[in-house]
């Protein structure tokens, strides 16, 4: 875009601000009608592709929303967490409202399979058919709902009760149990109350030390790199990944310290640090007497972790963790340290115990609640704060309330206007509501929003078994994900850029979502749906299509909730305001939890000790039996979680169109692979082929798959769906697989292309396949 | 009705057997009671030289709390002592003449140092009669003893160059004691290293100021007037001096009380795989004072049986498995054995100390010249294997064919004793059965974690040292140089490449601001900021010029 046109649309007014589509960190963007005239676009539809562009206003007045099919610029906009920085799936996002794959009418799949434009009464009529016969057959537990972090606050909000009042189902849960459970269940346990970072992202500016565990935030939020800017020039910036990843890269060069530990393992290797602070007397004794409890069981509970036994377990030097644990203590009695974790240490079968060791790590070290330091959990997902808040939790009412809980639940009743026996129970977690599909007493319909299961649950072949079981899947998507190919109803639903709301970013700031274009005239938002099924199934209480009017019921739905947005409406949002949860009506908000006490009953903090114990070991000794190795699972900068998205926008999908395995030289040629070779990566529960990446970034016992692809290179159909004993949480990070060399395809060009590429190195270029 | 269980032993392990026994404890399916001979409940004993040094609180190695399992019902007897086990009554005798009747009886009553049978040193350890100035290293009075001497920045001598004469030796170094480390051996740490190893250590200890007597054998102590330590005597007839003399001699099981009690012991009590004493169904014993050997003289998985390993680990892994098995005695006692532990692989010895680092495992001794010309290729080896060296010999057990003829082992080796680094691989068809690490931290983690899950190394050997290089050699192999190539991605957030960037500069863009709005380049994390300002730069020197 030419700086002319960019400041003839600023001069004009008519930029919408809103924020990115994809992650957690929401980066604010501004967007602004592309005059037709100068430039072609970056992204142009490929030829004789199917186009949804209707010609419109060139600019239209400032307020009201762009014509359905107008091209959009996309600017960065001065905001604290983002500073004006998009990454390159923010810059590329608009062209995902013209892409010539959207879904502009309801898809109703046909007895040969095969899927049809129909209308919207035709659409609904079937679902009604279909819940009717089945909830006076089976009971309303017989349907599902499967929800996802993606969808807005009001969405999120009126879903869960979409669910409880108009389907009458305990059985809804959502993808967020997939990322953010185990570090929600470890932060209700030792705080009271879970908000991912309980302080605003500014705040880690000036630590000299940050701990990140299992978060590679230069591929998956690129501009929150600029916040450990201060950490990497004081040498403070510790990171622990099992790969070298571009996040680890920074501690190079005196930034810090990368360690590489054994996946799998990050819990013992917590338990070292804190053996360490407390061996060398570094914790911060006057916090620990005055703001925790259960100090005296949790130092008995570290006393058998000392560094030579834990390098025998997770493969880290002892002298190594000594220095990572001198380098946080002095840190926190100076000018302040962070630690933070994400789905890499998360998600695993013991991630509540893992992220509970790290919050007992920064408990000894006196760090929440103390101005400049704090312990957070990395939210990944766009509303994955907000989503996990508002009811679309199996166990949640709205505001973060318990469904078990008889206040809640009488409160609930008093806001909905029904009795409080109209609300169900307690439902299923994600993993066992999915293996329930289809299974007698199970689920026999699905509704599916905003996720997409068959690329991103684990054990994903099960999952899509599952789905062909059903006797109605109702999917609503702007693309045919993968799940929507699987669907027997397919409902075209808003982008983000086509729609209001609100969204909850990483530090508990609610942010405003703002329409910047008409969506296609066939294209409904979610909340419409909602509106309408519901009249039609005679739902008590109220349900509404205009996101103010939900969000006004979720400010009384909140209010008295742990995540109490009570004193918030739209109109303060679009003043610009920092508003962040708990904002109680009449306050003016909290970015800073914790100053003064925790949300627990007595208002201490809670150090629980958690142990490692025999399941653990042994599912430590079956990863490396024989050849088999780690898989470890994550993210590329260029893409976004199943890839629904990003793989349809073509920049991005240029520059990493495939998956490839990440594994060491050594680990190769002990298989006789070579750096772009086809590979089979395999174990019992499915297989991938893609082309080897060899890199020594990552431990040579350990192999790394982004899981962003469908088919035959999704990562999920490896992963398993063990899950954590507390929060459900599936263990995504760590599978047992082999890994072997397949007959290579004759192509005389592979290998140099394929050396060129590197996941992690500055050097990749873009590779268009 | 709730089983009795009597632990004798208030140890670390005997501490994790009643941390795994608490859900059954709470449930009411056991009544436990412990006795403890020290007055201190159960504690981390590996750390406890750095109790000694002054460098841990002693609170910061408790692993019980008294008051807390009797909350929860449990008898808990500190400084009190096991006289006798009257196994036909089933009832233990206590010194005080109290008695406590048991259904299961577990003997977890650990080891005790070895005092060196030394002129001027009354080596009966009931009497606890050691002389001033002398003190072992096993308990937490040993501990204080030690701590008084390094207040008083004393001469410390210490007796043993294994591995805990070594880390208390390096402690003390580091917190200010003058340290003498007397060994009878050519080189520290005996048969687990092998004599280039025990070099290069030897060289690092002395870097680090510890003073090293070597092929020492000591016949005497010569004691002050006050009858406090002197001098240790070897015997070549010098004396090393010093303030205070620190036993490391190693660690024998008790075994006394199942001796005196007629259960049968060797090393230690024996136990069969479930743990359970010869000829007493009522009777377990584990860790220290436990010798893994079942009555079955066929089995395979006992026929090397040496004795307690002295480590902590195994003794931990017991104590969860028959925690698990004692509560499956208490509700169904018919029930059929779990799966038994899993045979324990050679120990791992990793040094516990700051800044020096050694890890050993398995076989140390073999040599790479051992095997050079012993290259099975017809059925003639096999004999001429099992005529040769010991290690060769299959193990022939009574019942059970002799197991196959083991692949030879194989040694690659590394020596840089210059800067302190040594290390040996020793496998066995490419799998370690045996390893020495000096001075290379992360080569001795990753060869440890191999050595435990008996994976097979990579072929170049040599992949494994280049983990303890710098930086730089850790980037990516063959990563191209990415100073000149246009097709270089520079901004890695927007995707775009040095020839981008560059062309912009061109078109005259003159900051990373110009650059960031023409081409998106720096606008995600700013990383590249400096490359872009170094684009800018050589350009203009380029016009310049």
């Amino acid at each position: 875009m030419s700086e002319s046109r960019r400041q003839a649309a600023a001069a004009t007014g008519a930029g919408t601000d809103t924020h990115c589509p994809y992650c957690a960190l929401q980066c604010a963007m501004t967007l602004t009608p592309a005059t037709p005239l100068v430039e072609a676009p970056v992204e142009a539809p490929a030829a004789g592709a199917r186009t949804i562009e209707v010609p419109g206003p060139a600019v239209p007045s400032a307020g009201a929303p762009a014509a359905a099919g107008t091209d959009l610029d996309v600017n960065g906009r001065s905001f604290p967490t983002n500073r004006g920085g998009l990454c390159r799936k923010g810059w590329t996002s608009p062209a995902l409202l013209r892409s010539p794959e959207r879904l502009t009418r309801p898809l109703l799949r046909g007895p040969d399979g095969v899927h049809r434009p129909v209308s919207w009464e035709r659409a609904l009529e079937r679902i009604m058919t279909a819940v009717t016969e089945i909830r006076e057959r089976a009971g309303a537990d017989a349907i599902g709902v499967f929800g996802g972090g993606g969808l807005t606050n009001e969405k999120a909000y009126q879903l869960g009760k979409f669910a409880r009042l108009a389907l009458g189902t305990s059985r809804i849960d959502y993808n967020g149990r997939f990322c953010m459970s185990s570090a929600a269940a470890a932060g209700n346990r030792a705080f009271g109350v879970d908000r991912g970072l309980p302080f605003p992202v500014t705040d880690l500016d000036g630590a000299a030390a940050i701990l990140l565990l299992g978060s590679n935030v230069a591929d998956t939020m690129p501009p929150f790199v600029q916040h450990l800017q201060g950490a990497r020039d004081a040498g403070g910036l510790i990171v622990v990944d099992p790969r070298r990843s571009a996040t680890a890269a920074f501690t190079a060069d005196g930034g810090g310290l990368h360690l590489q530990p054994v996946p799998g393992t990050d819990l013992v290797l917590l338990l070292g640090l804190a053996h360490v602070v407390l061996a060398e007397n570094l914790a911060d004794e006057t916090y620990l007497n005055t703001r925790t409890t259960g100090f005296a069981g949790y130092r008995r509970s570290v006393a058998s972790w000392w560094p030579e036994r834990v390098q025998s377990i997770t493969g880290v030097p002892a002298e190594t963790l000594r220095s990572a644990a001198r380098l946080l203590a002095k840190a926190a009695r100076g000018s302040g340290c962070f630690i933070l974790t994400g789905r890499g240490v998360e998600q695993h079968a013991d991630g509540t115990d893992t992220a509970t060791a790290a919050i007992n790590l920064s408990l000894l070290l006196g760090l929440p609640g103390t101005a400049g330091s704090g312990y957070g959990t990395l939210t990944g997902q766009g509303n994955g704060q907000g989503g996990r808040e508002h009811g679309q939790k199996a166990d949640q009412l709205p505001g973060y309330r318990k469904i078990t809980d008889p206040a809640a639940r009488a409160h609930m009743a008093a806001v909905w206007g029904v009795p409080e026996t109209l609300i169900p129970g307690p439902g299923l977690p994600a993993v066992e509501l999915l293996k329930s599909l289809g299974r007698p007493g199970g689920i026999e319909c699905l509704f599916v929003h905003g996720a997409n299961i068959a690329v991103s649950a684990p054990d994903a072949n099960s999952v899509v078994a599952g789905l062909r079981r059903l006797k109605l899947l109702v999917v609503c998507d702007f693309f045919l994900s993968e799940t929507a190919a699987e669907a027997d109803v397919v409902l075209p639903v808003t982008q983000w850029a086509e729609e209001e709301g609100t969204i909850t970013n990483l530090e508990g700031r609610v942010l405003r979502r703002r329409a910047a274009v008409a969506a296609p005239p066939e294209v409904h938002s979610e909340l419409w749906i909602m509106e309408r099924l519901a009249a039609a199934l005679r739902a008590p209480s109220s349900f509404s299509s205009d996101p103010e009017t939900v969000f006004e019921e979720l400010r009384l739905a909140s209010a008295g909730g742990i995540a109490d947005y009570s004193g918030m409406d739209y109109a303060l949002l679009d003043s610009g305001a920092a508003a962040y949860w708990p904002y109680p009506a009449g306050s003016s908000g909290t970015p800073r939890l914790f100053a003064e006490r925790f949300a627990t009953p007595d208002g201490l903090a809670v150090l629980t000790p958690v142990a490692v114990g025999p399941e653990h070991r042994s599912r430590q000794s079956e990863l490396f039996v024989g050849t088999s190795l780690a898989l470890a699972t994550g993210r590329l900068l260029e893409h976004y979680q199943s890839g629904t998205q990003t793989r349809r926008v073509p920049d991005l999908a240029a520059a990493a169109p495939v998956a490839r395995l990440l594994l060491h030289p050594l680990t190769a040629a002990a298989r006789g692979i070579a750096d772009g070779d086809q590979v089979r990566v395999g174990n019992d529960r499915g297989e991938v082929h893609c082309r080897a990446l060899l890199s020594t970034d990552i431990r040579p016992d350990t192999v790394f798959l982004p899981f962003h692809f469908p088919a035959g290179q999704n990562a999920n159909r490896l992963t398993s769906a063990v899950t954590d004993p507390i929060s459900g949480m599936p263990e995504f990070k760590t599978s047992a697989v082999t890994v072997e060399a397949l007959p290579q395809p004759q192509d005389p060009v592979r290998s140099t292309a394929w050396q060129n590429a590197s996941l992690s190195s500055v050097s990749a270029p873009s590779l268009h396949v | 009705m709730a089983e009795r269980l009597v632990i004798v032993g208030f140890g670390p392990v005997a501490a994790r057997l009643i941390d795994e026994l608490t859900p059954a404890i709470a449930a009411g399916t056991l009544r436990v009671s412990v006795v403890g001979a020290e007055r201190d409940a159960a504690y981390n004993r590996v750390l406890v030289a750095d109790v000694g040094v002054g460098r841990m609180d002693p609170e910061a190695l408790a692993l019980a709390e008294p008051a807390e399992l009797a909350a929860l019902g449990v008898d808990v007897r500190l400084g009190s002592r096991v006289v006798r086990v009257d196994r036909a009554r089933q009832q233990v005798l206590l010194h005080d003449g109290g008695r406590l009747g048991y259904d299961r009886l577990v003997l977890a009553t650990g080891a005790r140092a070895v005092l060196p049978n030394l002129p001027g040193m009354n080596p009966d350890p009931a009497a606890n009669a050691l002389p001033a100035g002398v003190t072992a290293l096993r308990t937490l009075q040993d501990a204080a003893t030690v701590r008084s001497a390094v207040a008083a920045r004393q001469r410390v001598v210490v007796l043993g160059g294994g591995i805990l004469g070594l880390e208390a030796a390096l402690a003390l170094v580091d917190e200010g004691a003058r340290v003498t480390v007397v060994h009878h051996g050519p080189h520290v740490l005996g048969r687990s290293i092998d004599a280039v190893g025990g070099a290069v250590l030897g060289a690092t200890l002395r870097r680090r100021g510890i003073r090293l007597v070597l092929g020492a054998r000591s016949t005497g102590l010569a004691r002050t007037e006050e009858g406090a330590f002197a001098a240790l005597i070897l015997a070549d007839g010098r004396h090393v001096p010093g303030d205070l003399l620190v036993l490391c001699c190693g660690v024998r099981p008790r075994i006394e009380l199942a001796e005196g009690a007629g259960l049968p012991t060797a090393a230690g009590v024996l136990v069969d795989h479930g743990l359970q004493a010869h000829s007493d169904e009522h009777v377990f014993a584990v860790g220290d004072c436990a010798q893994v050997r079942c009555p079955d003289s066929g089995c395979d998985r006992c026929s090397t049986s040496r004795g307690p390993a002295g480590l902590i680990g195994p003794g931990w892994r017991q104590a969860e498995w028959l925690a698990a098995r004692l509560v499956q005695l208490a509700t169904a006692p018919n029930s059929p054995a779990p799966m038994p532990l899993p045979a324990e692989t050679d120990g791992v010895i990793l040094l516990k100390a700051r800044g020096v680092d050694v890890a050993t495992a398995g076989d140390a001794a073999a040599e790479p010249w051992d095997f050079a010309d012993d290259v099975p290729d017809d059925e003639t080896d096999q004999g001429a294997q099992c005529s040769g060296e010991p290690r060769h010999i299959p193990v022939c057990t009574h019942g059970v064919p002799p197991a196959p003829v083991e692949a030879p082992l194989q040694v690659a080796l590394w020596a840089d004793p210059e800067h302190g680094r040594y290390v040996k691989m020793t496998t066995r068809a490419g799998v370690l059965a045996g390893l020495v690490c000096v001075g290379m931290p992360r080569t001795a983690a990753e060869l440890v974690l191999l050595f435990e899950r008996g994976s097979e190394l990579p072929a170049d050997r040599s992949g494994l040292l280049r983990l303890d290089g710098p930086e730089q050699l850790l980037q990516g192999i063959g990563t191209p140089d990415s100073s000149a190539d246009p097709e270089a991605t520079v901004c890695r957030c927007a995707g775009i490449s040095r020839g981008r960037i560059a062309a912009a500069v061109e078109q005259g863009c003159r900051s990373v601001a110009d650059i960031s709005r023409q081409t998106r380049a720096g606008t995600g994390c700013g990383g590249c900021h400096p490359q872009l300002k170094d684009i800018i730069e050589q350009h203009f020197a380029a016009v310049a010029a």
